[in-house]
C-alpha cells in the first residue's frame, strides 16, 4: 500500500466521522459508557483480588514435630518446603517465641505465673501459601514427612477465598463478554449508516476499479478511532475519581478501611489502559470489519 | 456450433466478446435469451431498444457486476464467467463508465470528483496533480475546477462524470444513456466528446434512446428487443417499431 493512500484512508475515516457527527458523538459515548463500566469493574476487581490477596498471604499452615526432632532437622525440612511453588514463606518459631506470642496474646500478666515454658519442644514452621487453592496438595505433602508429629490448616479459609477467586473470575468473563457483545453491536450499526450514507460513493468507487480493501480501509479506521476515543475518554474519568472515590471511603467509611486496602491508580493503570485501548480499538476493528464485509459485495 | 474453448483465450482485435449469453434474474424473469455479440478495438457502437430490452443488463454484464446464467463474456481477454473477485478491481480499471444520473460525488468539488477515480488506482498526488487539469481542459471545465457539482448545468456535470471515467485512460467506454437527462445542445455537445474519446482509441458502447443522435452519427447500431439482438448494422440507425 502506498504512503499516499494509507493517508488518504485515514483522512476519509476521519471525514468519515464528522460527516455524521452526532451519530459519531452517541457511538463514542455509549462505547465510553461501555468502557467506563467495564473500567469501573476491572479496577473494583483488581482492589477486591488484592484484599483477597491479602487475606491469603495471611492463611498459614503449622507444621509440628515429633519429640527429638532438631533445629538441623527442622531447617531441612524448611529449605524443602521453601522450594515448593505454592509457597511464598516459611517461617521458623521456636518454642520460646511461640510461648511468647501466647501470653502475650492470651494471657497478659498473667503469663508471670509461668516459670518454665508450658510450649517446650512445640517448635513449628509457619507455611504461607502464594495460592491457597493449592493448599491440601502441600498439607499431603507435609504429612507424609516422617518427622511431621501435627499439621494445623484451615480448610475453610482457604475453600472460601478459593471460591471467591473463581466467581470473581467468572463474573468478570461474564461482563466482559457482555460488553464486548454491546460495543460491537454499537460499532457495527455506526458502520452500517456510514455505508449507507456513501453507498453511492463506494457503487462508484468499486465500478472504477477500487479494492476491497481500498474500499473498507476508511471505514475500519473509523471504527478503530470511535473505539480508541471510547476508551481514552473512561480512562481519564476513572483516573480522576479513583483517588477521590478512594479518600470518600476512608473518611466516611473507617470500619471498612481497616478491612479493605486499596492498590494506588499507578498499579491499576499499568494494566488497565493497556487492556481498555486495546478493547476499544479491538472492538473498533472487529465491528467495522465485519460490518464492512457483510455490506461491501458490489 | 460448439466453439472450441481455447480458441476463446487467443487474443483477437475483439475487445468485447459474448457467446449465447443468458441472464435470469431471480425471479425468472429472463434478461438477456442468448445474446452474441462481438465488438472491435477502436469500434463506436449504440445498443437500442425500448425499455426491458435487456439493455442494462448487458452493460452490468460487461462491467461483471453480475454474472451470466450461461454463455460467456470475454472483456479485454478477461474471461468473465470465471474470473477470481480479487482480479475485477483490476479488470474494471481498463474500463470507464458513465452514466445517465451523473453519479458525481455532491460533497466534493469537480476536481476533487475527478481526482477520486485517480486516487483509487493509487495514482500518486504528484500525477494526479497533472492528469485531472488536463483531462478537465479536454472535456472543457478547466475553469470550473472548484465549482460543487450543485453549481453546474448538466451538461457540465455530465462532462464532470465524463473527464472522470476518461482520467484513468481507459481502453473501452461504456455510457449508459448518457444523455438520457441532458437537453439536445448539452447531448450533443456530450456526443462529440465522445466521438473525441473513440477518435484517440478508446472503444466506446452507449447504450442510448436518443434516436436523432444515432440516426445522425452513423455508427454501428446494435438493437435489442426482449433480450436478444434483433438487428446488428454498421453505419446504422435507430430501429423504428413496425
Amino acid at each position: 500500500m502506498r504512503i499516499s493512500t494509507f493517508f488518504y484512508s485515514l483522512g476519509q475515516g476521519f471525514k468519515n466521522l464528522l460527516r455524521k457527527k452526532l451519530f459519531t458523538l452517541a457511538s463514542v459515548a455509549t462505547i465510553a459508557a461501555c468502557l467506563f463500566l467495564f473500567g469501573l469493574f476491572y479496577t473494583i476487581l483488581m482492589d477486591f483480588q488484592h484484599v483477597v490477596k491479602t487475606a491469603e498471604e495471611g492463611v498459614s499452615v503449622t507444621v509440628f514435630f515429633n519429640e527429638g526432632v532438631t533445629e538441623e532437622q527442622i531447617n531441612q525440612i524448611k529449605i524443602g518446603i521453601e522450594e515448593r511453588p505454592e509457597v511464598s514463606q516459611v517461617v521458623y518459631v521456636s518454642s520460646d517465641e511461640a510461648w511468647e506470642s501466647f501470653s502475650q496474646e492470651y494471657l497478659g500478666e498473667y503469663a508471670d505465673g509461668f516459670t518454665e515454658n508450658p510450649l517446650e519442644g512445640e517448635d513449628n514452621l509457619e507455611i504461607y501459601l502464594r495460592d491457597v487453592s493449592r493448599q491440601s496438595a502441600l498439607v499431603t505433602y507435609l504429612e507424609s514427612l516422617d518427622e511431621v508429629r501435627m499439621v494445623n490448616r484451615s480448610e475453610i479459609t482457604a475453600t472460601t477465598l478459593s471460591g471467591v477467586n473463581q466467581l470473581i473470575a467468572y463474573i468478570s468473563v461474564g461482563i466482559i463478554a457482555i460488553l464486548f457483545a454491546v460495543s460491537i453491536f454499537l460499532i457495527s450499526n455506526t458502520v452500517t449508516i456510514g455505508i449507507s450514507v456513501r453507498r453511492e460513493e463506494i457503487t462508484i468507487m468499486k465500478y472504477i476499479g477500487a479494492t476491497d480493501f481500498f474500499v473498507r480501509a476508511p471505514f475500519v479506521i473509523e471504527g478503530m478511532i470511535i473505539g480508541l476515543i471510547g476508551s481514552l475518554i473512561p480512562l481519564g474519568v476513572i483516573f480522576i475519581i479513583y483517588e477521590k472515590a478512594i479518600a470518600y471511603v476512608e473518611e466516611h467509611f473507617a470500619m471498612l478501611s481497616q478491612v479493605l486496602s486499596f492498590l494506588p491508580v499507578g498499579e491499576i493503570f499499568a494494566t488497565l489502559v493497556p487492556i481498555t485501548i486495546a478493547l476499544g480499538v479491538g472492538i473498533g476493528f472487529i465491528g467495522s470489519a465485519v460490518t464492512v464485509r457483510r455490506h461491501l459485495s458490489v | 456450433m460448439r466453439r472450441d474453448r481455447r480458441m476463446r483465450d487467443v487474443p483477437s482485435d475483439n475487445v468485447i466478446t459474448m457467446d449465447h449469453v443468458y441472464k435470469s434474474y431471480a425471479k425468472g424473469a429472463a434478461a438477456l435469451n442468448g445474446v452474441s455479440l462481438q465488438i472491435k478495438q477502436g469500434e463506436f457502437v449504440f445498443i437500442v431498444g425500448d425499455s426491458g430490452s435487456g439493455k442494462s443488463t448487458l452493460i452490468k454484464l460487461l462491467l461483471r457486476e453480475l454474472t451470466a446464467t450461461r454463455g460467456y463474456i470475454n472483456v479485454l481477454g478477461y474471461d468473465l464467467t470465471t474470473i477470481k473477485h480479487r482480479k475485477i478491481p483490476k479488470f474494471r480499471r481498463n474500463l470507464g463508465i458513465v452514466f445517465q444520473d451523473f453519479r458525481l460525488l455532491k460533497d466534493r468539488n469537480v476536481y476533487e470528483n475527478v481526482a477520486f477515480a485517480q486516487r483509487i488506482i493509487q495514482v500518486s498526488t504528484a500525477n494526479i496533480r497533472r492528469n485531472v487539469p488536463s483531462i478537465l481542459a479536454t472535456v472543457g471545465l478547466a475553469d470550473k475546477y472548484k465549482s460543487k457539482p450543485s453549481q453546474l448545468s448538466g451538461g457540465e456535470q455530465q462532462r464532470v462524470a465524463l473527464a472522470r471515467a476518461l482520467v484513468n485512460r481507459p481502453l473501452i467506454l461504456l455510457a449508459d444513456e448518457p444523455t438520457g437527462n441532458l437537453d439536445p445542445r448539452n447531448s450533443w455537445e456530450i456526443m462529440k466528446l465522445l466521438e473525441q474519446v473513440n477518435q484517440n482509441g478508446t472503444t466506446v458502447v452507449v447504450v442510448t434512446h436518443n434516436k436523432e443522435i444515432v440516426n445522425q452519427m452513423q455508427k454501428r447500431v446494435i438493437t435489442m428487443k426482449q433480450g436478444v439482438i434483433v438487428e446488428d448494422e454498421e453505419n446504422g440507425g435507430y430501429r423504428d417499431e413496425d
